[in-house]
């Protein structure tokens, strides 16, 4: 288990802290006070302590603040919230903002231009109810809504074509789609900041209100307002923060058309497919070795597509893994999938489905998420064995733009 | 949106616009510059699938639609492939209403679909009023699909006629419930999406392809209408941009014409003009198309809202291969206040007692009368005639008053079935004829518009009628067909106005 003998990739960045607010409606919270909130809360994780003028540079996500915040220069507003003058860049990569904003971080780091930044994703989607779902639409094509598409008609798009290509009218496929929301809610119910701490059947989300045919209210991440950040600093500085960092040993982004029907594949995500394979070469294991993976489970059929994507499972074969799995599983916190009898727990803290999903927030939260998981740090929502490897998976839009990265806390030293 | 953004989409939506690599063939939708296989060598032609035929790749039922489409209600958006699956594009399935209940989208898959033209959202009542192609009806549906194939000509007439005619009545319908219909048993609805420009471009999609001629060919168009969607912004320039009448120069056409007004006769009354321009050697085109649209316009409870349709026609004149010539024109009028609407008002009103007597009856008879005498003819001279259709009842009267049979007047009388089109009204009449004439029938049409005046037309039926006919959607074909749907009143009433 853990990294091949032969492993020889030097990380090159560690984690030393990370923090988040509680994800949900925060009404009263501007989206940079979230922000801040969940900076102070990183900055404060950090073991051996931190100072804010330590951090050098900041990397911020997020997505929609111009539009559903009427913000702009969120650089100029985190620097008077922070009271510190130092360069700062938001990245907008509409649901990768996140993970987008943490690839740019670390690359700040592999340059050696900083010794420790700070990476922040925020959204606050809960400003413009009304409008919130024309606003997503801005991560998709102007011809896709001009067709009446929303969000979460494109991906039933891909949910309608996976089901017809794969399912062949196996009401377990229908099921598969459904036990992953199942088990992302039961991931939750132990997690703080999650939005959604309870537990659904297979048959609440089957009758839950339809959305866009055939994907239904719980098929479906919420809107959500929240923060996240993390610190990270030079490998051979971490041990200044902390006894335990945690090591990206692959930071890898691709992208693909904005529009799902120009895509080679309407079942599957190239962006993720060559940013995982990226990944998993630059840290030179396999799929396999993967413990714990934050996926990005807008809709749960993207998440049953990353098991494929990322060639856990076969493609088209996903849906029978998850269906196997969720039936067999007699254990009581993290359901895991199982393939050949080794386990992969995915989205452990639930996911953005029942943690919650504020856009910009999302990929930085995953990362926080498997920082705790990895340190043995995730309170009574810690899975029950010890951790070495995690990756996590965010994307963009349909599928415009894919990040991935994968933690490890053991390294050869 | 705006207007520069629109400006930009309208050259790709309007078209289903792509771009094809001239040396690998690769296509692209929304077009690109330059090929992913060939890179800055590439040298990109445009293609466009407008007169295509789709299949539907995935969709789903957007039941929370975004606030643009909150008027459509719940609908069901799709990812077409076209071009045996060279390119897919996104598009909106109408004429379609959802099940309330779960729908299964993978029976939906490799089905054929059809581009229609139709309304997407507007700006506000102030704002534009976008339209598109990128939406798709069922192949299999209530509109079958047509090949646009352009014939070469054969025969140069030396009277000016009809070479083509394009008829499009909505796939919705209405039925009659009272005495108060004068005679009309169902009349057609608008779907959600659709408007007086939404029909004239149906309409002339149709009578392009049933008269097998080039567009570029068409160098002046006329929309006549009382229910265009912009008081000041013609739907002639939309109708010319979608079917590309005229040469094409630089995202523009060489050609002209004008959205016009007289009531139900805003159409009929520019019949003889378009002969004439065909006829006229400055005028240097080869034909003029003449569209009657309607959304006809009536308000809640007002007499008419139980007689009203929707839909259009289209007619082409020119000199080559007419399937009719017109050979009289009497045109009547006077200032008569039956029926009126002032500018910024919703709805129009009637004037006293007027319509009919002095109005429709006094013109719609001088006029045919007048051109029986002037034309030598009589009623036995005439295989049909028609008038313009408010009701049923209306036009039979006129039509016995000047001396015609039943056996004349009943083929033209499909108001009982679509209900009055306004400005498509006796186009429509004079398309249902044509559906069945033959060769040497000769057909007496008065137009009647309020306001007021009427125009007599007399046309000969010519050989060519025959040739044609298989590229033609008869007017029965669509009042008797089996997917034809009927909406409740209020479900009429919203459906409308918002095409208002």
């Amino acid at each position: 288990m853990g990294i091949k003998a032969s492993w020889e990739v030097k990380p090159h960045v560690a984690i030393i802290g990370a923090g988040r607010t509680a994800f949900g409606e925060q009404w009263y919270k501007d989206p940079e006070k979230l922000m801040m909130d969940a900076g102070v809360s990183a900055v404060e994780s950090v073991d051996l302590g931190l100072g804010r003028r330590d951090i050098q540079a900041c990397y911020f996500g997020s997505f929609l603040y111009q539009t559903t915040n009427k913000l702009g220069l969120v650089s100029g507003h985190m620097a008077r919230e922070l009271g510190i003058n130092i360069p700062m860049n938001t990245t907008e990569a509409a649901c990768a903002s996140g993970g987008s904003a943490f690839y740019n971080a670390c690359i700040a780091i592999k340059s050696g231009m900083y010794d420790v930044v700070l990476v922040g994703g925020f959204e606050k989607m809960t400003d413009r109810s009304s409008k919130i779902v024309d606003d997503l639409m801005f991560a998709a094509d102007p011809y896709e809504f001009d067709s009446g598409f929303t969000f979460p008609g494109l991906y039933a798009s891909m949910m309608a074509r996976y089901i017809h290509d794969y399912g062949f009218g196996d009401q377990r496929c229908i099921e598969a789609l459904a036990q992953i929301a199942c088990k992302n809610h039961h991931h939750a119910v132990n997690n703080e900041y999650a939005q959604y701490r309870r537990d659904i059947t297979v048959q609440d989300v089957l009758k839950s209100p339809l959305i866009a045919d055939p994907i239904r209210l719980l098929h479906c991440s919420p809107v959500s307002d929240g923060a996240a950040a993390v610190i990270l600093t030079k490998p051979e500085l971490a041990k200044k923060y902390t006894d335990t960092p945690i090591y990206v040993i692959a930071s890898q982004q691709a992208t693909d058309d904005i529009s799902l029907y120009t895509r080679e594949s309407m079942t599957g995500i190239k962006a993720t497919r060559l940013a995982v394979g990226k990944a998993l070469g630059e840290a030179g294991i396999s799929i396999e070795d993967i413990e714990i993976a934050e996926v990005h489970d807008c809709f749960t059929i993207e998440e049953a597509m990353f098991l494929e994507d990322s060639g856990y499972y076969e493609n088209g074969k996903a849906w029978k893994g998850i269906y196997e799995s969720y039936e067999s599983f007699k254990g009581s916190k993290h359901i895991p999938y199982i393939k050949d009898g080794k386990e992969l727990i995915v989205n452990s803290g639930g996911g953005l489905k029942a943690d919650g999903h504020p856009v910009g927030a999302t990929g930085i939260r995953q990362i926080h998420e498997c920082f705790i998981q990895l340190r043995g740090k995730a309170g009574k929502n810690q899975v029950d064995k010890d951790l070495n490897l995690a990756l996590c998976h965010n994307i963009g839009g349909t599928g415009g733009i894919a990040t991935v990265h994968i933690l490890v806390r053991d390294i050869h030293e | 949106m705006s207007e520069p953004i629109t400006r930009r989409k309208i050259l790709v939506n309007y078209r289903i616009q792509a771009s094809r690599c001239a040396d690998c063939g690769r296509t692209y939708f929304p077009p690109k510059s330059l090929c992913n296989n060939e890179g800055r060598r590439s040298r990109m032609n445009f293609v466009d699938y407008f007169y295509d035929k789709g299949t539907l790749a995935s969709g789903s039922a957007i039941r929370k639609p975004t606030n643009k489409f909150l008027h459509v209600g719940s609908f069901m958006s799709a990812i077409v492939s076209f071009d045996d699956g060279k390119i897919r594009i996104p598009g909106r399935i109408t004429d379609y209403v959802l099940p309330e209940e779960e729908l299964d989208v993978t029976q939906f898959i490799g089905k054929g679909v059809i581009p229609r033209f139709r309304r997407l959202y507007t700006d506000g009542p102030q704002g534009l009023i976008y339209y598109s192609s990128l939406n798709f009806s069922f192949e299999d549906d209530y509109y079958p699909y047509q090949k646009y194939v352009k014939v070469k000509s054969s025969n140069v007439s030396e009277l000016p006629g009809i070479t083509g005619y394009g008829i499009y009545l909505p796939k919705f319908r209405i039925k009659s419930e009272d005495e108060s219909s004068l005679g009309v048993r169902e009349r057609t609805v608008p779907f959600v999406d659709e408007d007086a420009t939404t029909f004239a471009v149906e309409a002339g999609k149709r009578a392009l392809i049933h008269a097998g001629i080039d567009s570029r060919y068409v160098k002046k168009c006329f929309v006549g209408s009382e229910s265009a969607p912009y008081a000041v912004k013609p739907s002639m320039s939309t109708v010319c941009q979608v079917l590309q009448l005229g040469e094409e120069y630089d995202g523009g056409f060489f050609s002209g014409g004008i959205d016009s007004q007289f009531a139900c006769k805003a159409a009929t009354d520019l019949f003889i003009d378009a002969a004439a321009l065909v006829a006229y050697p400055t005028f240097g085109g080869e034909y003029v198309m003449v569209i009657g649209s309607d959304n006809s316009q009536a308000e809640r409870n007002d007499p008419l809202d139980f007689t009203v349709g929707a839909g259009a026609a289209a007619f082409i004149f020119g000199k080559r291969d007419v399937i009719a010539t017109l050979d009289y024109y009497v045109p009547y009028t006077s200032d008569t206040s039956d029926f009126y609407r002032r500018e910024g008002q919703k709805y129009p009103r009637h004037g006293g007692r007027f319509t009919g007597e002095p109005a429709y009856f006094k013109h719609v008879v001088t006029a045919m009368k007048t051109a029986l005498r002037l034309s030598g003819l009589t009623p036995k001279d005439f295989r049909f005639v028609v008038c313009h259709s408010p009701n049923a009842k209306f036009p039979y009267l006129a039509a016995l008053e000047a001396g015609f049979q039943k056996d004349q007047i009943e083929p033209g009388l499909v108001v009982r079935y679509v209900g009055n089109l306004y400005s498509g009204s006796s186009p429509a009449a004079l398309a249902a004829v044509l559906d069945i004439a033959n060769p040497g029938d000769r057909i007496l049409m008065t137009s009647y518009g309020s306001g007021a005046g009427s125009e007599s037309y007399i046309f000969t039926v010519k050989k060519e009628i025959e040739d044609k006919r298989e590229r033609s959607i008869p007017i029965r074909h669509q009042i008797e067909n089996s997917h034809k749907k009927y909406v409740d009143y209020n479900t009429y009433r919203k459906w409308k106005e918002i095409g208002a």
